[in-house]
């Protein structure tokens, strides 16, 4: 009764006849999984009108199944019970289209990934769960009202900010597949970071010439290029956002854009004062540093620095990196840098190779915790430093290596306790010491307000998802390249840049953009306007009020559901997931039935 | 572990991007549970009232674990609500009588299949101590 009472409840003219599909998998669940079974226990629920096993349901005949049921037989909500929804949940919807039915009133269970190849051994218990788990999914079928994917314009024009290697790759990819683009940096110069190199590993390039060559094909590609110019505002949603620009001679311009590039790079880890020694004693550079030096150094025999000769470097690594609490000096935020910045170890071994090609006979010393060469052609970089007589310390967080400055007739120290010796304490008279510095996020918190970015535990921005959504954030129509998201080298950042320009070609590839309709909704008629959600919601114009009632702007919406559960009168509800739809659910898999009943002999 | 589920229902509360992919690792790598597992998947917990919870106990499930994305929820703010939410829920379960360790809050990822059958069985043990302590309660 109290069922048919939730049905009621939903604008639903038409009579629910659900189909229900079990598929055998080819024996991947019908070996364990009684799938007649199933499709006796479905067929006895009243919205059921049709329940049919087959050997594949995803082959064609399968398909064909489905279609020729919703065709001839009227049948206007779907379940198939069979692999994961990430495999197929997208060809049964297509399926459903093909039939004329809307794509969106179709559930699909998982009885191989969760239930078959998880619960070999209790065919019993696997059919029973399977039962409940197609129940479940007719019950929030049967409450599901058709959805239309959301539709907004979009304009063919990618704003990207950043103009490192990554933003440039970007904003150039963009270009070259017919996309307006307009390129914000802040400094005077494109080439970010990159700027700051002689050589780049693992091709030994010229960076200057890497970054020259990049710049020409922007430039050649008509990319609007706004040099000292910044954000001040952003207003708009996926296919039209509208970006004010502000140079620093406070002139302001607009722009429009259907997508935005985060290419806002990182910042190097400064060492607090004394970390190593670093601001205490002038024989103490970081990694950067030192490279700076050694590409401003005129030609000459001899490695000097104010007014010394240099005869020995140590080299620290992970300093900034892959610290541990309680051990490491906290940043502002309390938190330490647990993250490793993986870029790190190759650049100091390419930087040992750059000094030791000037100055053959130097001593070098290299305090490391692990050596991370991770890259195709890193490890040569490492092994060659072997050769060439660089001698290798590994320390650990319980025994930090020690800088001593110089005292009167005594050069500076670092002292190791080595664990490749045992442990053994090492004490290493050295000119100079290189803090191998790690990478940081650079200051954006005026965009991350702005659009309400997400930041990860490393305060990097974040992905949806590291392997499925790899440049995409939660927000629609908002994507990440290079180094904001995460240390990375140039490589990678221009991998991720190709990455990112490729996903905003395809969601700008047409005058319209579709998303899924799988965000809040509002039924009016059930809300009372008393704000409640309004408070949840932390993305900026996605839920506002009108005529005293709760409005949704879908393009805006992050579909997360913060505001669904605060709302009293349950009139907000992410569409396709409603609590009602959850509550049904939860009466099917609760239900009292013990196996052996579900299960017939 | 297979076969034996103590007649227990455990919701496994998943997130579409993160615990639900995790879920299906388990399954790739054939490691075996008690079938008394359901899991059901949202774009984020953080969807569920207060009431969604003690409703789950009333209509028959045992133990509840919601396997979120922690902090690496790509939703903003919706982790801390969750966990302010699980918070108030547990106040609700020891006010109802209910064991507060038959829900919990935890994180899974696409790849953690090792944290997921952890804590399957963990709370399978705490559901199976909270009935005894009832029974000896009701005794």
């Amino acid at each position: 009764m109290e069922k048919q009472d939730n049905l009621d409840n939903i604008n639903q003219p038409e009579e629910v006849r659900v189909g229900v599909y079990v598929c055998h998998c080819g024996g991947n669940i019908s070996d364990v999984v009684d799938t007649k079974a199933v499709v006796e226990a479905a067929s006895k629920h009243p919205n059921v009108k049709i329940a049919r096993d087959y050997v594949f349901m995803c082959s064609d005949p399968g398909q064909k199944l489905i279609i020729d049921d919703i065709r001839e037989n009227n049948i206007n909500r779907v379940v198939v019970s069979a692999c994961s929804p990430t495999l197929h949940e997208t060809t049964f919807r297509k399926a459903l289209r093909r039939a004329e039915l809307n794509p969106y009133l179709y559930e699909h269970i998982n009885i191989r990934e969760q239930d078959s190849w998880v619960h070999k051994g209790d065919h019993e218990g696997a059919t029973a769960k399977a039962i409940r788990l197609t129940m479940a999914g007719v019950e929030k079928i049967a409450r599901q009202d058709p959805l239309e994917p959301i539709v907004v314009n979009a304009e063919g024009h990618v704003v990207v900010i950043g103009a490192g290697v990554a933003g440039m790759r970007a904003a150039l990819a963009l270009s070259r597949r017919g996309l307006g683009v307009t390129l914000i940096e802040k400094s005077a110069q494109m080439g970010g970071r990159t700027r700051e190199l002689d050589t780049v590993y693992p091709t030994e390039e010229k960076a200057a010439d890497i970054i020259a060559q990049l710049e020409k094909a922007v430039r050649d590609a008509k990319v609007d290029v706004r040099l000292n110019s910044e954000v001040e505002a952003i207003e708009g949603f996926i296919g039209n956002f509208e970006i004010l620009i502000k140079s620093a001679d406070s002139k302001t311009a607009k722009a429009r854009a259907g997508a935005i590039i985060m290419a806002t790079g990182f910042n190097h880890y400064v060492p607090y004062e004394g970390e190593f020694g670093y601001r205490q004693s002038p024989e103490v550079l970081t990694l950067p540093e030192f490279n700076k030096l050694l590409t401003e150094l005129p030609p000459s025999q001899k490695l000097t620095y104010k007014g010394r000769e240099i005869r020995s470097i140590g080299f620290i690594h992970c300093v900034g990196s892959r610290q541990t609490e309680g051990i490491h000096q906290p940043q502002p935020d309390g938190k330490v840098n647990d993250y490793c910045s993986r870029v790190c170890c190759t650049s100091a071994l390419h930087t040992i190779h750059r000094t030791l090609d000037r100055f053959p006979d130097l001593h070098i010393y290299d305090l490391y915790k692990d050596i991370r060469t991770y890259g195709r052609g890193h490890e040569d970089y490492y092994e060659r430093a072997s050769k060439r007589g660089v001698l290798f310390f590994r320390y650990t967080d319980d025994g930090l290596p020690v800088f001593t400055p110089p005292q009167k007739d005594k050069t500076a120290t670092l002292t190791v306790k080595d664990v490749l010796t045992w442990n053994e304490e090492v004490t290493i008279p050295v000119d100079m010491v290189v803090l191998v510095t790690g990478m940081m996020p650079r200051n954006i918190a005026n965009l991350i307000t702005m659009l309400k970015l997400p930041i990860g535990a490393d305060r990097f921005l974040q992905e949806v998802h590291p392997k499925l959504r790899p440049v995409e954030l939660a927000n629609n129509g908002i994507l990440v390249a290079g180094t904001c998201q995460g240390p990375m080298d140039i490589t990678e950042c221009s991998s991720a840049a190709g990455a990112a320009a490729a996903k905003v070609s395809i969601l700008l590839s047409k005058d319209t953009i579709e998303m899924d309709p799988f965000v809040a909704r509002v039924d009016t008629a059930r809300c009372d306007g008393c704000q409640l959600c309004l408070a949840e919601c932390e993305y900026k114009g996605a839920l506002t009020m009108a005529e005293n009632r709760a409005k949704v702007n879908p393009a805006l919406c992050a579909g997360c559901g913060s505001c669904v559960a605060v709302c009293p009168t349950r009139a907000i509800n992410v569409a396709g997931w409603t609590l009602d739809q959850f509550d049904a659910m939860i009466d099917a898999i609760g239900a009292e039935e013990t196996e052996s009943e579900l299960v017939p002999a | 572990m297979s076969g034996q589920n103590n007649n227990t229902k455990i919701l496994l509360i998943t997130t579409m991007i993160s615990s639900y992919p995790g879920a299906n690792t388990v399954g790739q790598a054939r490691l075996q549970y008690s079938p008394g597992t359901y899991i059901i998947r949202v774009p984020d917990p953080v969807v569920f009232p207060e009431s969604f919870y003690m409703r789950c106990f009333e209509k028959g499930i045992d133990g509840i674990i919601i396997m979120s994305s922690g902090s690496d929820c790509p939703y903003e703010g919706a982790y801390r609500r969750l966990s302010e939410r699980v918070g108030r829920v547990y106040n609700r379960m020891k006010e109802s009588g209910i064991d507060p360790s038959c829900l919990k809050l935890t994180t899974i990822c696409t790849v953690c299949k090792a944290a997921f059958l952890k804590e399957i069985n963990e709370m399978q043990a705490n559901v199976i101590k909270a009935r005894s302590t009832q029974k000896e309660s009701a005794a």
